[in-house]
């Protein structure tokens, strides 16, 4: 068990509760568009990013954020334009992110330093400053309202793009938005989970609320709530145990996973005679 | 004369492919028309219809729909295109009610930042109605059946009120007495509120006293386009006699 300063808990909870938020919501976003294979190109290059910013001496968050976005403007459109299929893409971008976080990782002056190492891995929950709950809140806030204002385009090109573009929608700022938005998100959750395992806090609560409801507009309000209690419990669970605050995170959403799996009403059977 | 689809020299290519799918297509369509495209499996239809509401991007020639070339003003002509893609299959968790999916119809019609209206609610129920799915509004759309999915793309395509309709099969998963039913629609529309239909089909059946005009494709061509009796010669080319003769 570990204690910890007021001030440094609260930041924490906030920090848990916004980007359960936000991932949660984009979550929904990112598989119902398909475009969980860049998620993934994307948290990975930004683990790659952080790493590069630790071998520099620079903001970890900054570096990540340049990559995470470079990534999320160079795939967005060509995946787009599926001029490569995107499982090819996904694979070498991984292996390529993970050779370049490992070799920065080796050549961060590591003495004194260790801690942030780790914190790029795994997340901690020291790491974060009042500058990224500022960004957060910003960006979260946002990402709400443009979610209001644009809630029907949203809604009908998660169902299907191409039959939102027969419609007379605009579908492609919607998609480059939500990938930019998703480089720009991880790049934020990264100081919390780590860049291994921010993905799953994009993926696996919007993969358990789509377990749980018929209804997208529940699917939308549930996911991010899902998200926040993962982060928070995730948080708990690693200041009993002493253990990263990313897997615990990353634990707790997966068994979130695997009940909402097992109690999904989707599964139910109600037969009436 | 207003003419509702007009193409020029038309050539279609799909990114990747060098052969285009469909080539040197000029075909013009009149407001109020009712067309069947007919031809063998790879012809080009499905491309012919996502190329005169801009899908897919014209390779080479012109596209015009209501006055307006579709290369600029795509999104414009969707709003009054009414497109019924083939065989579209919804995954059956998907998480939409079926009212969701045909009121999305109506999406790129009302235009961005303004909220969907009563009006619009009203608009999906009758086109509901007119397939007979109004029963089936709450439902999530991924628990139909294949052929009541079919139905609610027609609902949805019906729904933004439509001055052309473009449907690529939209028999083929029907029963025979909702084949009837579509196509009596299919004429209903035509006279009533004037919308022009493309209709893409293997069933010839479908084919009634309604059609104005029959388009045969063969190889990405139009190989004859007219009234049945003027067709059948060219069209026995590519396809069984017995299937023109059934007639
Ligand atoms: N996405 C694609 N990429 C490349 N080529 C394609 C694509 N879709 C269709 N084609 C090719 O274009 C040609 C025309 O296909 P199209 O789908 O228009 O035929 P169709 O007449 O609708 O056939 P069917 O009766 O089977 O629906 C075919 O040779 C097909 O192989
Ligand atoms: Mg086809």
């Amino acid at each position: 068990m570990i204690w910890l300063n007021y001030t440094i808990f609260q930041r924490v909870i906030i920090g848990c509760i916004f980007t359960g938020l936000l991932t949660g919501l984009l979550g929904v976003f990112v598989v119902k568009m398909r475009l969980t294979a860049i998620g993934y190109s994307i948290a990975h290059s930004a683990f790659a990013g952080a790493a590069l910013g630790l071998a520099l001496l620079a903001d970890p968050l900054m570096t990540a954020l340049l990559f995470s976005i470079a990534t999320a403007l160079l795939i967005g459109p060509a995946a787009d334009k599926a001029k490569l299929p995107i499982d090819t893409i996904t694979s070498i971008a991984f292996s390529l992110n993970m050779a370049l976080a490992f070799i920065f990782l080796t050549l961060a002056p590591t003495v004194g330093l260790s801690s942030e190492v780790a914190s790029v891995l795994w997340g901690s929950i020291v790491a974060i400053t009042n500058r990224d709950l500022f960004f957060l809140v910003v960006l979260t806030s946002i990402v709400i309202a443009l979610v209001y204002l644009f809630w029907k385009e949203i809604f009908t090109i998660m169902f299907d793009r191409r039959m939102a573009e027969a419609d007379g929608i605009n579908t492609k700022p919607f998609i480059y938005f939500t990938i930019l938005m998703v480089g720009v998100v991880i790049a934020f959750s990264l100081r919390l989970v780590g860049g291994i395992l921010v993905y799953a806090l994009l993926f696996n609560p919007a993969s358990s609320a789509l377990q749980f409801s018929h209804d997208m507009r529940k699917i939308i309000v549930l996911s991010p709530i899902l998200g926040v209690i993962s982060c928070i419990s995730g948080f708990f669970l690693s200041l009993v145990f002493n253990v990263p605050i990313g897997s615990s995170i990353v634990l707790i959403s997966t068994i979130m996973f695997a009940i909402s799996v097992i109690i999904s009403p989707k599964k139910r059977r109600e037969v009436r005679t | 004369m207003v003419l509702a689809i007009k193409l020029d020299n038309v050539s279609t290519v799909y990114e990747g492919e060098k052969r285009p799918a469909i080539r040197d297509i000029t075909l013009s369509i009149r407001e109020g028309e009712i067309v069947y495209v007919v031809g063998p499996n790879a012809a080009g239809k499905t491309t012919l219809l996502e190329t005169i509401n801009g899908l897919l991007p014209v390779f080479r020639g012109s596209v015009r729909v209501l006055g307006l070339d579709v290369r600029k003003h795509g999104r414009k002509v969707r709003c009054q295109i009414g497109y019924v893609p083939q065989d579209f299959m919804v995954n059956s968790n998907e998480p939409y009610r079926t009212i969701d999916v045909v009121l999305m119809g109506r999406c790129g019609k009302v235009g961005v930042l303004r909220r969907l209206s009563k009006v619009d609610k009203e608009k999906a129920i009758e086109a509901m109605k007119l397939l007979g799915i109004e029963d089936l509004a709450n439902r999530p759309i991924g628990k139909l059946s294949g052929g009541q999915q079919q139905k609610a793309m027609i609902a949805r395509a019906l729904a933004k009120d439509p001055k052309i309709l473009l449907l690529d099969e939209p028999f083929s998963n029907l029963d025979p007495e909702s084949r009837e039913r579509l196509s009596e629609l299919i004429s209903r529309l035509n006279k009533e509120r004037n919308v022009t239909v493309v209709v893409v089909t293997h069933d010839v059946q479908q084919i009634n006293n309604s059609c104005s005009r029959i388009v045969v494709m063969n190889n990405g061509r139009i190989i004859a386009d007219g009234k049945l009796e003027d067709i059948v010669e060219a069209a026995e080319k590519i396809l069984p006699i017995n299937f023109w003769r059934s007639l």
